[in-house]
């Protein structure tokens, strides 16, 4: 049993890893005729409906804007679903008053890498839909299509601050295909959690996994995985070629790709070896792509300086280490190496790709913090917040809409009892686009259908 | 002199020579039932020796200054380390036999010099109880092993006989519960002498699992009530049901994992039977745990169920240490932070029956850790560690790597310095 539970996990950490794609312009005027904008905002377009929100101030509280600043005794007023004015005694008309004496604000946690919904609980065979492991290049899935909307494990990240997260295909392949980017609200549909009008993403892979699931028909080497990317990108060179003359043709795998060779799609590229990344990162120019971010990235400490010069977030674990060889040179101060590189330029992100991890990225970024001043870093609470807020944000595209405290964005906004640094805080609230998601004092929070009839003993 | 006042105060203790003597002064001391209390610490030739409000200077041996500082017994966990190097190699992991199960000892394989034991050594770790993954019908025994560098280690065991119960691809459960009483049986009724000869039970029956005799020995232990049966179970039937077990055939028992165990909190309790679990396993991640939750811990002790906590998130092989992590979780989530703390020391000691661990009292064995803050608390730092009376090195890998790429950055990567 214990074997085969490490089996399990094995299995998800093996395999858990993805990119996502983002929105493709296609405007006639460009000449593009890939089939991006109908992706985005067609048949496959976000659904998602807030839920019901008032008007409300948070009154004296310490604030972490995610941005890299720390306000103290601070007000934060929302009306409507978005961020309406944050500073001292906000003067507001009819608004909800919240006390935050004591407590801290912060923007609602994002989590960059998920399974969540493609590997969701309880881990049976029949609804492991995380990586289609039949072929190295499997750009035409989309992870959208593999989550299963009553996955009892969105509400457990809820009560951990976070109110968005990406979910990924796994790692099994070079390119395993599209990730999704999500509000953590409960839906009856996928377009329905669906965060609006934001990128898709590319799943990518280096290393151990794709050269180990397909070592029979290869590629079976690192080599091996480097001539898989390369050959795909010049078919999906091809294929915009080809439209130019035949705009009809359908192919959704190149049209994966060429959205990645447009701008529009984001590559997640899971990868440890900083010897590997600077290979993908040559890669990318050869075919004149950008990766937004390498995850799991054990290794990046050691190229953090390119990686701040190529504008390329790093999503990485505080202290995950030794489970694979290519996970081998861990540092705890992995993070904030990537995040203090360049004159602290670098992309910093604390990721999960565990749903266990993901309802507590806050204590994960207190580690790397910890670790990174034990090195010697004078980095702040208000700095390493950016970790698990504005830089995953920035990864995923959708740093225009949340991720940081400031007028006009989504009021996606934590309530902690204390210190989100102490492991002995917790999210005592939780707000998505205004509305109260999660109460921690009332018991107040989704259901999904698969809870219904299980927890029996709750309340007695 | 000084030396001569404490012998006089302390008729009863042998100071021999200076050379393995250390007062340790002014921190704050972790005193199972009591919590942290200002506590001067005389440690001698591996041993704790007194342990008072105050104790004068010392004139030969060391006086260690950690005023405001706090101290802990040596953190105690469950893990692989010293049998595991990298996950994903199996020849790098001597964890499991395919050969034995029941008899099976992987400590007999513990790597001292392993990455990982460095690494949580350096976090506060002293000792640690294998997790033994056998594939058998048993994963076999478990073994408490110190962790202090160096060829020889201290060790006690066997202490335990670890197998699971619950969800099975194969068998119903019912059925493996009828196979343990057979087995158990079958067991009891041979002698020694005739293990040799059987190297399968019930051979002719579909039964894939093979026993030698070695393994049956082992769970002849059990029936002996020389060690425990450990059950890793999760579902709260299963629970029951393993419980009347273990009182049928009158073996003691532990359980581990427990995930459904908060709703039978009070029948746990009644039997007398300690669990050993991780606070922070509160996913329904298969149809054995759908009540899986935070409140685990708190209705366990509620009930009066003695814990010992161990960290599995994540690379939980290797970072054993975060046991830190789970308690102060659990402290969150409403446990009584003294239980936190010995639930990560005295308690697994306690459970296990091991000899002069787990405490800080005259006569156990000087394994500390001094802390710079709340040992639970995320960015707290260990300041030292002293195995048998002896100051660890706090080196580790990820520390020698973090000042490869911070320091010297003028020079090549491989002609930095090695520290």
């Amino acid at each position: 049993m214990i074997k085969k539970l490490l089996a399990i996990f094995t299995a998800l950490i093996l395999f858990g890893c993805t990119e996502q794609t983002s929105t493709l312009f296609v405007g006639e005027a460009e000449g593009s005729v890939t089939n991006y904008e109908n992706d985005t905002h067609g048949t496959y377009a976000s659904t998602y409906v807030p839920l019901p929100s008032e008007n409300t101030v948070i009154r004296n509280a310490t604030v972490f804007d995610g941005d890299g600043n720390k306000f103290i005794n601070y007000d934060i007023y929302f009306s409507d679903g978005k961020i309406s004015a944050m500073g001292r005694d906000l003067v507001v008309e009819s608004a909800k008053e919240i006390d935050g004496t004591g407590k801290y604000v912060t923007p609602g946690i994002i989590d960059n890498h998920s399974h969540m919904g493609v590997y969701p609980a309880p881990g049976v065979r029949t609804s492991s839909d995380g990586n289609e492991a039949t072929s190295p290049n499997t750009a035409e899935v989309w992870a959208e299509h593999s989550v299963w909307s009553q996955d009892p494990q969105y509400k457990l990240a809820l009560a951990g601050g976070i109110t968005t997260f990406h979910v990924l295909p796994g790692s099994a392949n070079l390119f395993g295909g599209r990730g999704v980017t999500l509000k953590n609200v409960s839906g009856n549909t996928v377009p329905d959690m669906k965060f609006p009008d934001v990128p898709h993403s590319l799943k990518m892979a280096c290393g151990e996994n794709p050269k180990r699931v397909y070592s029979s028909r290869g590629p079976s080497t690192r080599m091996g995985n480097v001539a898989g990317y390369r050959n795909a990108w010049i078919g999906a060179e091809n294929h915009r070629d080809r439209l130019e003359k035949d705009p009809s043709h359908r192919d959704i795998k190149n049209e994966t790709l060429v959205g990645v060779l447009d701008g529009e799609i984001l590559v997640h590229n899971h990868c440890y070896r900083a010897d590997e990344m600077a290979t993908m990162i040559n890669i990318s120019q050869e075919f004149g792509y950008k990766v937004s971010t390498f995850h799991h990235g054990v290794e990046a400490y050691k190229i953090a300086n390119l990686l701040a010069d190529e504008g390329i977030c790093a999503a990485l674990w505080a202290d995950w280490w030794g489970f694979k060889h290519e996970a081998y040179d861990m540092t705890i101060a992995n993070i904030a190496i990537v995040d203090q590189a360049r004159g602290g330029t670098g992309c910093a992100i604390v990721h999960s790709d565990s749903a266990s991890g993901i309802q507590r990225l806050n204590q994960e970024a207190a580690k790397a913090l910890a670790a990174g001043r034990e090195a010697g870093f004078d980095i702040s609470e208000e700095r390493a917040m950016t970790w698990i807020t504005k830089n995953p944000a920035k990864s995923l595209g959708i740093l225009e809409k949340t991720g940081t405290l400031e007028n006009g964005k989504d009021a996606d906004i934590v309530i902690w009892s204390g210190n989100p640094f102490s492991v002995y805080s917790k999210a005592e609230q939780v707000y998505i686009d205004g509305a109260l998601a999660f109460d921690k004092a009332t018991n107040f929070m989704p259901h999904t259908d698969f809870d219904l009839g299980v927890k029996e003993w709750e309340g007695k | 002199m000084k030396i001569l006042r404490l012998l006089l105060l302390l008729p009863f203790l042998v100071l021999a020579d200076g050379d393995d003597l250390y007062l340790l002064k002014g921190a704050k001391v972790f005193i199972a039932d009591e919590g942290f209390v200002a506590k001067d610490i005389l440690v001698d030739d591996g041993k704790i020796i007194l342990v008072d409000d105050f104790i004068e200077n010392i004139e030969t041996g060391d006086v260690i200054d950690v005023q405001g500082k706090f101290i802990t017994p040596g953190l105690l966990v469950f893990s692989s380390l010293g049998l595991l190097e990298i996950g994903a190699l199996p020849e790098t992991n001597d964890t499991g036999s395919d050969i034995y199960n029941a008899g099976f000892d992987p400590s007999r394989a513990y790597n001292p010099f392993s990455q990982a034991v460095r690494l949580n050594r350096s976090k506060g770790v002293t000792s640690t109880v294998n997790i033994p993954g056998a594939s058998g019908y048993f994963s076999g025994m478990l073994t408490y092993t110190k962790i202090n560098g160096g060829m020889k280690q201290k060790k006690q065991g066997p202490l335990g006989l670890v197998t699971s119960y619950g969800q099975s691809y194969n068998d119903s459960r019912a059925a493996n519960l009828m196979y343990m009483e057979d087995l158990f049986s079958y067991v009891r009724t041979n002698h020694d002498d005739n293990y040799a000869d059987m190297t399968q039970f019930m051979l002719g029956t579909t039964n894939e699992y093979k026993f030698t005799s070695r393994d049956f020995k082992a769970i002849k232990k059990v029936l002996d009530n020389e060690m425990p049966l450990v059950v890793k179970v999760n579902k709260a039937t299963d629970i029951l049901n393993v419980i009347k077990f273990a009182e049928a055939q009158e073996v003691d028992l532990i359980l581990w994992e427990a995930n459904e165990g908060h709703m039978v909190a009070n029948e746990i309790a009644q039997a007398g039977v300690p669990v050993i679990l991780d606070p922070l396993n509160n996913i329904p991640s298969t149809f054995d745990s759908l009540n899986a939750t935070y409140e685990n811990v708190t209705r366990l002790n509620d009930a009066g169920v003695v814990m010992a906590f161990y960290y599995e998130q994540g690379a939980g092989a290797h970072n054993a240490y975060l046991a830190t992590q789970s308690a102060g979780n659990s402290v969150a989530m409403g446990l009584d932070y003294n239980e936190a703390i010995s639930s990560i020391t005295s308690n697994p000691a306690d459970i296990f029956g091991l000899i002069n661990v787990g405490y800080i009292l005259p006569g156990y064995d000087a394994d500390l850790v001094v802390w710079d803050n709340d040992p639970l608390e995320l960015m707290s730092s260990v300041e030292m560690v002293m195995i048998d009376g002896e100051k660890q090195d706090l080196s580790n890998r990820y520390k020698e790597l973090t000042d490869r790429y911070t320091k010297e950055l003028d020079k090549p990567n491989s002609y930095r310095s090695r520290e």
